[in-house]
């Protein structure tokens, strides 16, 4: 089939004015900012239901062409995920179904379709007395939804009671073109018929024995297109106290941040280096540089917060009870040093970012991030230490409840010093591969990386992988050529 | 012998002699199981209390001798039935070409983290065993509501996993970090974390990419129906309160030191709408060990030891619509705020708590709520039960459910098949500080009697039913064929998808699917043989 009947009938679906294949338009989906090399895809789609977006996929099985969905509105895309590994791509953008279907302040929970993003949904949370556990000062343009599929690091780990969380129940058009409800949202009933019944979409497992909506999560769009999620919020704090702990030691930061974990005592919580803590804050990169000096290396991060009448006995009682463990760990109250001040670390804490914070410093950045346990966060930080001479940004995000945690590595650069970037991307794969050999666990493998970590991952991993893929995927139309899935 | 010599001869060389039995003796005490005759009535089978007749008993006591083991079963076509510890008629084989492995052998705790705040368990391990041992760190786990004597293992990779704690602990499939697991095809796979080649460690059960806990299980697990599960590892959460644990006397009469910083309340909310906007309250306040809804007569069976004491307590049980709450607290301060948050919510919404006024438990009670030991309490007046109803999301939908399932279950009591609790029985418990609730009615019959096994039967499948037409969700024991072939036309048919993964992991058809799904006609594998 040629292209221009892949075009005429895309065109057929979606309307002319939402199909381009201008060179201008194609650009943009053609590279990022990773070392993924660039390629342009067929064309352009903007489908603006579900409807449509199963014809597309049912055309994809019969035409052959591939499908790559995205949602968020602008970029920079960073990982790689969305540049087209074959011929015949056609990028499905959903950034334009922006609706918000459902906000249900009872049941602490939204119904978004894949275009709302960051910047659209905290305000509107916020007058509602809402809140989402967002990751780390994300993007204003980044889709909420593709943020979930992707499992991104959010920053309270106490309401993070699953690596799943806060996405719930999904609608998805999987490979074959078949539309399909997880968790809940499966029915039986249409989704009218289950609010009429009481449901609101809360439970993501099932239905019955088994959770597809976890197979659809980091997938990177390969096992189907999720055209509306339903996502877990938690009431917004009428109070909240930020304490800013330093430290010369990680190790000491680490031990007291365990027990804030572990008793369950604080919302928002996290550790940055100087650099990363002074590229959140501050806008030039001499404010930057300026404060990250003032800082102490490492920067323990917590909120306590409290709501409605009792939110200062709430916060009494976590304020006694943590000085009480400070004085068990022998930690010094007064290294909280008020350098920078609770609001400036609030709103990036609870904010969207409009332009990108790991821009600020360099105009580039190259991350590094994977899953670890507690005891090994130093090690890793030293091997990435090691093999860098870079500006380097730390930030370590306990995850799940504190089972586990995100450690992210941002190298700093300079992307028009030719030299810079050349040594840099030359070396760039070494040093993650280096970090994987040690046993850092790569679970979301953007990119290049996905050949390394498979390859250091038991086979029967990615066997079954394949096998799901099969299923959910046959003819393999799905954002093919990511994760284990090239063949 | 059922199982041919040679064959018997493979089984025993690859978990050792004594083992292996496939005497009658032992099979048939494997072919009994609780409830067993009910779901026999609903299989249009006989209501007796036996399974098929397993082929053979085997007892592996390594994830490498289960891997020979289910091997050995595609080798010869056999089809293999996992159970842990053995509660309930999921552990029975569906046809008498099918082995029984049970893993009592397998009894290790592998590892507590302290640092990353999860276990490693084998699946023998009880929760009692576990909670145990983890007490010492300051530590807690989920169980399910069965009680402290099941396996957290089959409850967090095969079972379901609701329990009185969920409020504070979750649910059992949420707690799953890295996993071992012994494919069909007799492959061994490690999720997450622990399928790392260089240092695997169990912290994280997802990816790379896709997270294969999704084809592992649902809101219900897979029952046996896709593998054997050999090693998981699940989250552990903080000890509520001080595990100084003083206890004395004997069963059931035993005498406890309440802990300094643990409370219950039982509150009348009148009615379910009231009670739905209260439990919401108290969820979102964030401090509740435990908070459920639990019907009249529900409350006076978790306080009683026996039917006579529970007689006594109708001041209890004539409440229309009681919340039950425990709070618990590490720290004096830490009681006093969640003391005062409990205060001021009686005060607005004009409740008062009938504990220490018109009702005091007994000691023991508290140490029963730590144990997780309330949901088997309920039932110690009783002689057989199950649950119906089971689906999960609001509280609201929760308590429509309840109350549209009083009708069918009254008709059963009327024609003397079920117990009387004038239809209202249920339990509905909060998850996560109130993300999602599920309610079932536990419903009691006597598993002697025919006329009540058959009835109960009946309305088990009456209530099923209530929840397709009602679109209140899929119940619990929607699970077997006939189930899934019921439910999944009206939900986007999932049954086939989840037919394809049985097909896909299991091309031989070897792991026993009577509790899951079974292969399309055309791939029945071992069973055609
Ligand atoms: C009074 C009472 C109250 C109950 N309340 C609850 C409740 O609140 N919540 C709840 O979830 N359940 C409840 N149950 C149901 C059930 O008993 C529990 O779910 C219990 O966890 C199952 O028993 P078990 O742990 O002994 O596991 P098992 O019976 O050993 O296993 C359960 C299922 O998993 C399979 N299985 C077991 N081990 C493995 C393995 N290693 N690999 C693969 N498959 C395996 C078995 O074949 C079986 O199908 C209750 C039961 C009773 C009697």
């Amino acid at each position: 089939m040629s292209n221009n009947s892949i075009i005429s009938n895309l065109i057929n679906i979606c309307g002319e004015k939402n199909v381009s294949n201008d060179a201008s338009v194609l650009e943009a989906y053609s590279s990022d900012m990773s070392y993924v090399e660039a390629k342009a895809p067929l064309c352009v789609a903007w489908p603006s239901n579900a409807k449509k977006i199963e014809e597309i996929v049912k055309l994809a099985n019969k035409l052959y062409f591939s499908i790559i969905p995205i949602s968020s509105s602008a970029g920079p895309r960073l990982h790689g995920d969305t540049i087209p590994q074959k011929d015949n791509c056609v990028v499905l953008d959903l950034s334009r179904m922006k609706k918000l279907l459902k906000l249900d302040k009872k049941n602490r929970v939204m119904m978004i379709e894949p275009g709302v993003t960051f910047g659209d949904i905290i305000p509107t949370l916020e007058k509602k007395g809402l809140k989402l556990n967002i990751p780390l000062h994300p993007r204003a343009s980044k889709s909420v939804l593709a943020s979930t599929l992707e499992r991104e690091p959010v920053t309270i780990p106490r309401h993070m009671w699953d690596s799943s969380d806060p996405l719930l129940c999904t609608e998805v058009i999987f490979g074959t073109g078949d539309l399909f409800r997880t968790g809940t949202a499966g029915g039986p009933g249409t989704i009218k018929q289950q609010e009429k019944a009481g449901i609101a979409q809360l439970n993501p497992m099932g239905p019955t024995q088994f959770s597809p909506y976890r197979v659809i999560q980091g997938a990177q769009g390969s096992m189907g297109v999720v055209t509306w999620a339903t996502i877990k919020l938690e009431m917004k704090p009428t109070i909240q106290k930020v304490y800013h702990l330093q430290s010369d030691d990680l190790q000491e930061l680490l031990d007291f941040h365990h027990d804030l974990i572990k008793y369950r005592l604080c919302d928002e919580l996290l550790i940055l280096n100087n650099l990363n803590l002074a590229c959140l804050l501050k806008q030039t990169p001499q404010e930057i540089n300026n404060l990250a000096k003032e800082l102490k290396k490492w920067n323990l991060i917590y909120v306590l917060a409290g709501r409605g009448k009792l939110a200062n006995d709430k916060l009494e009682y976590l304020m006694g009870d943590i000085a009480d463990i400070m004085e068990e760990q022998g930690l010094d109250p007064s290294k909280e040093k008020e350098i920078i001040n609770d609001t400036n670390i609030l709103r990036v804490l609870r904010q969207p970012d409009t332009d990108s914070w790991r821009m600020r410093l360099k105009g580039g950045h190259q991350d590094i991030f994977f899953l670890s346990n507690f005891e090994r966060i130093p090690e890793f930080v030293s091997i990435m230490e090691s093999q860098n001479s870079y500006d380097l940004g730390v930030y370590i995000q306990a995850l799940n409840l504190g089972t586990s945690h995100h450690c992210e590595f941002n190298i700093y650069y300079n992307p028009n010093n030719a030299e810079e970037s050349k040594h840099l991307k030359e070396n760039f794969l070494k040093t993650c591969t280096k970090l994987m050999d040690a046993g850092a666990f790569f679970n979301r493998p953007y990119g290049p990386w996905a050949k390394e970590a498979y390859e250091r991952h038991s086979a029967s991993t990615q066997s079954a992988l394949k096998k799901v893929k099969k299923i959910f995927d046959p003819n393999n139309v799905l954002n093919p050529g990511v994760l284990c899935f090239d063949d | 012998m059922v199982l041919e010599e040679d064959t018997f001869k493979e089984f025993e060389k690859a978990v050792g002699v004594g083992n292996v039995n496939d005497g009658e003796v032992i099979t048939d005490a494997y072919a009994y199981n609780w409830c067993m005759e009910m779901f026999n009535y609903m299989d249009g089978k006989e209501p007796l209390p036996y399974s098929s007749r397993p082929k053979a008993v085997i007892l592996p006591s390594s994830t490498e001798e289960v891997q020979k083991v289910v091997k050995l079963c595609n080798k010869y076509g056999i089809q293999v039935k996992a159970q842990s510890t053995g509660l309930g008629p999921w552990n029975c084989v569906s046809s008498n070409n099918s082995i029984v492995v049970d893993l009592r052998r397998m009894n290790k705790i592998v590892k507590i983290d302290e640092k990353n705040l999860y276990c490693v368990v084998e699946p023998y391990v009880s929760g009692a065993q576990l909670q145990a041992e983890i007490m010492k760190y300051g530590l807690n786990c989920h169980m399910p509501g069965a009680g402290p004597q099941v396996s957290p293992l089959a409850s967090a990779t095969s079972m379901n996993g609701p329990g009185f704690t969920s409020p504070s602990t979750g649910h059992s499939s949420r707690n799953v970090l890295g996993v071992e697991w012994v494919l069909p095809d007799g492959e061994i796979m490690r999720l997450g974390s622990w399928g790392m080649k260089n240092n695997p460690d169990w912290f994280n059960g997802d990816g790379p990419g896709p997270s294969l806990r999704g084809i592992m299980r649902g809101w219900a697990g897979a029952k046996s129906g896709l593998g054997i599960f050999t090693r998981v590892a699940v989250k552990l959460f903080p000890y509520p309160c001080s595990t100084d644990f003083e206890l004395s006397g004997h069963s059931p009469n035993y005498d406890f030191k309440i802990p300094d910083f643990m409370r219950l309340y039982v509150m009348d909310c009148k009615n379910f709408k009231r009670l739905d906007e209260i439990i919401i309250q108290v969820e979102k306040e964030e401090i509740s060990f435990m908070c459920s809804y639990l019907s009249g007569l529900a409350v006076m069976a978790i306080f009683a030891n026996s039917f006579e004491q529970m007689m006594e307590l109708m001041a209890v049980g004539g409440m229309k619509a009681p919340l039950v709450v425990i709070i618990a607290a590490r720290t004096k301060r830490e009681f006093e705020y969640k003391q005062k948050v409990m205060d001021y919510i009686l005060e607005k919404n004009k409740l008062a708590n009938i504990i220490g006024k018109q009702y005091t438990p007994y000691p023991v009670f508290y140490a029963e709520a730590l144990r997780s030991n309330l949901g088997l309490h309920g039932f110690i007046a009783t002689g057989g039960f199950q649950s119906t109803l089971g689906q999960c999301d609001t509280a609201k939908m929760c308590l429509n459910s309840a109350t549209l399932n009083v009708p069918a279950k009254q008709l059963f009591i009327k024609k003397g098949a079920v117990a009387n609790d004038f239809g209202e029985g249920v339990w509905m418990t909060s998850y996560e500080s109130g993300h999602y609730f599920h309610a079932e009615s536990p419903t009691m019959f006597d598993q002697t009697n025919k006329h009540s096994v058959k009835g109960t039967a009946q309305y088990f499948e009456r209530s099923n039913e209530i929840g397709l037409v009602k679109h209140l969700g899929a119940p619990f024991f929607v699970e077997g064929d006939r189930w899934h072939d019921m439910f999944g036309p009206h939900m986007h048919n999932y049954h086939l998808w989840l037919r394809k993964i049985k097909e896909a992991f299991d091309p031989n058809n070897i792991a026993d699917g009577g509790f899951y799904i079974t292969p399309g006609k055309d791939k029945k594998g071992a069973l055609k043989k």
